[in-house]
C-alpha cells in the first residue's frame, strides 16, 4: 500500500515538474494586467502586437521566401474597416475586426494573384508600391477616412481589455502558424516554394494557389491588429496606422528573431520594442533611436542571417557566406 | 503508346530549339534521347511536363492532349521528371523532400511520411532520411532527384542526365537501380551523354541535333547510323565499336 501510494505522488509529482513552467508561464501572462503599470501594460500590449505582426510577415516573408514590403497596408486597411464600421455604421466592435480580417485577405488574393509571379526584388517592390497606394487612398477618401485629418473613435478607456483582446490575437497568429505552417501538409508546400519554385510546381504542389492561400493568411492577422489597434487608441490618421514605418519593422522584427522560424519573430519584436523604449527614456522624444536600430539592422542581416533563434543553434557567418546565404534566400 | 508528340515546335525569339518533333514512346520501354549540347533535349522534357508550352504542335499522354497543362496538373496525371542540375529543397531533410513530391498521391500526412520512407528505403536513402540535403553529396543528391520524381508516383519517367558528375562506380550503380525500377507500368524516358549508359539501358534510342529528329532506332542499329555518327558520335566513336 505505501509504495502504491509512493507511486502515486511519483508520477504527480512527474506532472506537476513537467507542466510547471508551462502554468506559471501562462499564469504570469494572464495576471500581467493587474501587477504591473498602466505604462508597463501599455508596452506589453505594443509587444504583443508586434510579435503577431512580425509574424504575419513572417509567413509569406520568411516561411514562403516572398518580401513584402507593403504589409503596413494591411494593418491601415484594417484600423480604417474597424473605424469606419464602428463610427458610420455602429457595428460592434467583433464583427469590426472579423470583417477587417476578411477584407484584407481578400486584398491580398487580390494583390498577390499578378504580383505572387514576380521574385525578389520585383515583388518587393510591387508590394511597397501598393503600400503607398492604400495610403494615397485613405487620405483622398476624407468623406469616409477623415482624410489627412484622421478618424476619431469613442474612446474606451480599459487596458486590460486590449490587453487580453491583443494577447488572444497573437495567441491566434501563433497557433494559426504553428498548425497550419509546423504541422500540416500547406507548410511543407510552402517551404518546397521557397526552397525551388520549379522543382516544387513539378513534383505537384499548385505554387500559385499555395503561394495566394499564404499571402491571403499572412494579411488576415494585421487586418485584425489594425482594427484592436484603431479601438485602442481610439484615434488614426494615415501616418500612424500606414506609415512606412510599421512594414519596416514588422520586417525588422522578423529578420532579427530569425525568419522562417516559429519563435523567432517573438522574439525580434520584445527585442526591438524593449530597446527603442530604452533608448525613448534615455533621449526622450525624437527619432534618434532609429538610427541605432538601423545600424544594428544592418548587422544582424549581414552576420546572423538565421537571426537570434539561429544565432542560439550555430554561429557566426563570415560576411562572404552570408551574402551568399541572403543570395541563396531571395533569389538575386 | 503513353507519350507522344507531335509536330513539335519551341522558339526562344530566334532560336528554335524544338523544330517540328514527332516522337512516339511505348508503354513499358525504356526509351533514349541522346545528341549535341543545345539539340533540344531538355528542352522537349520542359515541354512534355508543361514548364513552358509549346510554340506549335501537342503533347498527347495517355491518348490524352497534355499541351498547355500546368506542371502540377501534369504530375497528377503521372509524369516524374528529374533536373540535370539536382533541384532539392535545400533546407529541408531528404525525408521531407520526398514528403512532398507524395502529397498528390497520399491523403494524410502520416500516410505520405509512410510513402516517402518506402522511396527512401528504395532508393537506399533511408539512413540519411532526416538529415538535411544541405549536408549530403552530389551522388545523394542525384538519388533524391530519383526519389523525389519516384515520390508522385509517375507512369513515365523522365530522367534528365542523372549521371553527370558521378564517379564510374556510381555510374554502375545508378545504372543497376534504374534497371530495377523497370516494370510493365513505368515506363522512362532517359536522355544522357553517357553511350555506354544509354546503350545498356535503352530499347529505343532518338537521335537530336539542333531540334530535330535525324534518326530513330534500335540501340544497335544508332551507332552505325552514318548522320548520328557524323552529328554527335564521331569517327572515333564507330571506329572502336
Amino acid at each position: 500500500m505505501p509504495s502504491q501510494v509512493g507511486q502515486v505522488k511519483a508520477n504527480a509529482a512527474k506532472i506537476l515538474w513537467r507542466w510547471a513552467p508551462l502554468s506559471i508561464l501562462i499564469l504570469v501572462v494572464l495576471s500581467i494586467p493587474w501587477i504591473v503599470s498602466p505604462l508597463w501594460i501599455r508596452i506589453v500590449t505594443e509587444v504583443l502586437m508586434w510579435a503577431g505582426l512580425a509574424q504575419s510577415w513572417n509567413i509569406i516573408g520568411g516561411y514562403t521566401g516572398y518580401l513584402c514590403f507593403g504589409h503596413g497596408a494591411f494593418f491601415g486597411l484594417g484600423a480604417y474597416i474597424t473605424g469606419i464600421t464602428m463610427m458610420h455604421l455602429g457595428w460592434p466592435f467583433g464583427v469590426g475586426l472579423l470583417i477587417s480580417g476578411i477584407l484584407s485577405a481578400l486584398l491580398a488574393m487580390i494583390i498577390g494573384y499578378p504580383t505572387l509571379r514576380l521574385r525578389g526584388a520585383y515583388f518587393a517592390i510591387a508590394t511597397w508600391a501598393f503600400g503607398e497606394m492604400v495610403r494615397q487612398v485613405a487620405t483622398i477618401l476624407d468623406d469616409v477616412t477623415g482624410g489627412p485629418v484622421g478618424l476619431q473613435l469613442h474612446p474606451f478607456l480599459n487596458l486590460p481589455y486590449f490587453y487580453y483582446v491583443m494577447l488572444g490575437v497573437t495567441g491566434l497568429t501563433y497557433l494559426t502558424t504553428y498548425l497550419l505552417l509546423d504541422r500540416a501538409r500547406f507548410g511543407y508546400k510552402v517551404l518546397a516554394i521557397r526552397e525551388h519554385e520549379e522543382a516544387a510546381e513539378m513534383v505537384g504542389v499548385d505554387t500559385v494557389t499555395i503561394k495566394v492561400k499564404a499571402f491571403a493568411l499572412s494579411a488576415f492577422f494585421p487586418g485584425i491588429f489594425g482594427g484592436v489597434f484603431a479601438y485602442w487608441v481610439t484615434y488614426i490618421h494615415p501616418d500612424s496606422v500606414l506609415g512606412a514605418q510599421l512594414t519596416d519593422f514588422m520586417v525588422v522584427m522578423a529578420f532579427l528573431g530569425g525568419i522562417g522560424s516559429l519563435w523567432g519573430p517573438l522574439f525580434g519584436a520584445i527585442v526591438v520594442q524593449l530597446v527603442q523604449r530604452i533608448l525613448w527614456l534615455v533621449w526622450g522624444e525624437g527619432t534618434f533611436y532609429l538610427i541605432i536600430i538601423g545600424a544594428a539592422i544592418c548587422a544582424v542581416v549581414l552576420f546572423i542571417p538565421n537571426g537570434l533563434i539561429g544565432l542560439m543553434e550555430s554561429r557566426f557567418l563570415s560576411p562572404r557566406e552570408a551574402v551568399s546565404q541572403l543570395k541563396k534566400t531571395f533569389k538575386w | 503508346m503513353i507519350l507522344q508528340s507531335n509536330d513539335l515546335v519551341k522558339s526562344f525569339g530566334g532560336v528554335t530549339a524544338i523544330n517540328h518533333l514527332s516522337l512516339t514512346v511505348e508503354k513499358g520501354t525504356v526509351f533514349g534521347i541522346i545528341g549535341p549540347n543545345g539539340s533540344g533535349k531538355t528542352t522537349f522534357f520542359n515541354l512534355v511536363t508543361g514548364m513552358y508550352p509549346p510554340t506549335s504542335g501537342t503533347v498527347t499522354f495517355n491518348g490524352r492532349n497534355i499541351t498547355g497543362l500546368r506542371p502540377h496538373r501534369i504530375a497528377e496525371l503521372g509524369i516524374g521528371r528529374t533536373f540535370q542540375i539536382p533541384a532539392p529543397f535545400t533546407k529541408m531533410t531528404l525525408l521531407e523532400n520526398v514528403m512532398v513530391s507524395t502529397f498528390i498521391r497520399a491523403s494524410s500526412l502520416k500516410e505520405s511520411r509512410k510513402m516517402a520512407w518506402e522511396i527512401l528505403e528504395l532508393m537506399r536513402l533511408d539512413d540519411k532520411g532526416n538529415t538535411l540535403v544541405a549536408n549530403v553529396t552530389l551522388e545523394d543528391r542525384k538519388r533524391l532527384e530519383l526519389a523525389r520524381a519516384l515520390g508522385t508516383h509517375p507512369t513515365l519517367l523522365l530522367l534528365d542526365e542523372v549521371m553527370s558528375g558521378l564517379t564510374p562506380a556510381e555510374v554502375k550503380g545508378a545504372i543497376e537501380l534504374i534497371r530495377s525500377l523497370r516494370t510493365e507500368e513505368l515506363t522512362i524516358i532517359v536522355v544522357e551523354h553517357i553511350m555506354d549508359v544509354i546503350l545498356s539501358l535503352c530499347d529505343r534510342i532518338a537521335v537530336l541535333d539542333y531540334g530535330q529528329k535525324i534518326a530513330e532506332d534500335l540501340p544497335d542499329h544508332i551507332v552505325n547510323n552514318k548522320d548520328v555518327i557524323k552529328a554527335y558520335l564521331g569517327e572515333r566513336y564507330s571506329a572502336r565499336n
